[in-house]
């Protein structure tokens, strides 16, 4: 029985099993994350989170786009677009610290929010989910690194 | 990084004044603020339990049914094997209570006529005389005046007590739930401080909890241990009542330490060096508390300054009585930390910005479609 909110439907479950950190889980393992995530909506230009604020947590996109804004010469470079699938302030959810660049939703933008200490108490709840989610976001992290290492137009870290 | 302004003295005033507030509420509606309180104890003591079970592969929502199901067979097996006990021992605990009941009253009339013989001036006032014949008047009332407003007070409390465990399964349940469902309701700007404020309080309840318990099993050992090896007659559960009554800050400990003593004294009448050795265990148990198992136990400490809880205290003795001496440390931990948060947040002047202009950018989405 659930009191809060209805039961998780079907839909949902396929959405996120679509997202590249989520991929590798079973359903089982979708319906424990998702109790986790925290669903957003951000109206064209509004701000998801500021350069120099604590990061307490990533952003999964699932609709729209977000595009960051930072300061840093070099990142701005890179292709700072974020479309559905994609995470966006990955580097805080390991050390909380202060966010590199400000993320604006460029049109209507849902996204899902992880945050830290819920993703931390999951990774030793469920070391299965911990590992596959680690794993996935440690390859966009990898991949940003080196794209941004060669100076091709993609996203870097956040 | 971006600095926050720390919260000043106006922030202070205001925990205060929502504490004492929130004390007076309380005590309006204390038969379901008692088995509240209980059951977020309870769940935040069973956590662990459901976490083990999580870790080895059983959902949340299983791990926290076969918990809540295994705590309410152990107890309805504690409860009937209690009652059976009870009964058969019934008529003894009455002739002990009587006993320790006298035992008490020597005590203080013994204690007043020693202090009579010392200080020469009080001889004339016959304060152990006049003590004496008050404490057997009342004694005598006592039973006809109280048993029955003790009796319809138990029936008024029984319904609350069946509440504890109803409220604790659906706190174990659906707790992430109920956060979720909080959260939504906060705006974008304020999203990530929202998280964080409630991870903080979560972290707080659970260590003040935990670690009040964890303290309870240790005073109890440790004082149910030291006097058995006095000789006192049910050491462990005397050492489990001064332990419960403990969590009452500061004062608890002086009422644990007079009920031993009292017992000491009833027993051992012709030995008075029992009953301070009693007061002497006691003495050592509060200061290993303070030194030994409050750092282990951590969640005790709620970060407010000593003169600060006398007052705290005292404030909440005056707004809400007994309630209030029992809840105001607690209370005014959670709200200071939820005060601290909000003043954080109320004072920075980005995070009002980027509300006010969320706002406007979701009335412009709504218009287009006008």
């Amino acid at each position: 029985m659930s009191f809060f909110g209805t039961d998780i439907k079907t839909q949902k479950v396929e959405m996120l099993k679509g997202i590249r950190v989520f991929r590798e889980l079973s359903r089982k393992e979708i319906l424990e994350v998702e109790a986790l995530l925290h669903e957003r909506t951000y109206e064209q230009g509004e701000i998801v989170f500021g350069e120099g604020d604590p990061g307490h947590g990533i952003f999964i996109v699932l609709s729209g786009k977000l595009r960051a804004h930072p300061s840093c010469e070099l990142m701005k470079t890179a292709g700072l677009e974020f479309g559905p699938g994609e995470l966006v302030g990955e580097l805080s959810l390991f050390d909380e610290s202060p966010r590199i660049a400000t993320v604006v939703a460029v049109e209507r933008t849902v996204a899902v929010a992880l945050f830290q200490a819920e993703f931390s108490s999951l990774l030793v709840k469920n070391k299965s989910i911990g590992v596959k989610v680690l794993i996935e976001i440690a390859r966009t992290l990898s991949l940003r690194t080196r794209q941004l290492l060669l100076g091709e137009k993609r996203v870097p870290s956040l | 990084m971006k600095t926050f302004s720390q919260p000043g003295a106006l922030t202070l005033l205001a925990s205060i004044l929502i504490t004492c507030l929130l004390l007076f509420l309380f005590q309006k509606m204390i038969w379901f603020v008692v088995p509240f309180l209980l059951a977020l104890m309870l769940c935040y003591c069973l956590r662990p339990a459901v976490s083990f079970l999580a870790v080895r592969g059983i959902s949340h929502d299983n791990a926290a049914r076969a918990v809540w199901l295994l705590l309410q067979v152990t107890t309805a097996i504690i409860l009937i094997a209690g009652a059976f006990w009870a009964t058969a021992k019934a008529d003894a605990w009455r002739d002990d209570f009587g006993h320790y009941v006298s035992g008490g009253q020597n005590l203080i009339v013994n204690s007043f006529a020693m202090i009579e013989k010392r200080v020469s001036p009080l001889q004339q006032t016959n304060m152990s005389a006049q003590t004496e014949q008050w404490l057997r008047q009342s004694s005598n009332r006592f039973a006809e005046k109280n048993l029955l407003p003790i009796a319809l007070l138990a029936l008024k409390w029984f319904p609350s007590v069946l509440l504890v465990p109803y409220l604790a399964y659906f706190m174990l349940i659906d707790s992430a739930r109920l956060k979720k469902y909080l959260i939504k309701s906060v705006p974008n700007a304020y999203f990530e401080r929202a998280l964080l404020l409630f991870s903080r309080l979560d972290e707080s309840l659970q260590n003040y909890f935990q670690g009040l318990l964890q303290l309870t099993l240790l005073d109890t050992l440790f004082l149910g241990l030291g006097l058995a090896a006095l000789g006192i007659h049910h050491a462990i559960w005397l050492g489990l009542a001064a332990a419960i009554l403990a969590w009452i800050p500061y004062i608890g400990s002086v009422f644990g330490a007079v009920l031993v003593v009292i017992i000491a004294a009833t027993d051992f009448p012709d030995k008075a060096g029992v009953a301070y050795a009693c007061l002497a265990l006691f003495a050592a148990v509060r200061m290993l508390d303070d030194l030994v198992f409050l750092p282990f136990t951590i969640g005790r400490k709620l970060h407010v300054h000593p003169v600060l809880s006398v007052l705290m205290l005292f404030l909440g003795v005056t707004v809400a009585g007994a309630t209030g001496l029992v809840l105001v440390l607690p209370l005014f931990g959670v709200v200071t930390v939820v005060g601290e948060s909000v003043a954080q947040v109320m004072n920075d002047p980005e995070l009002k910005a980027r509300y006010k202009i969320s706002r406007q950018l979701a009335v412009a989405a709504v218009s287009k479609h006008l």
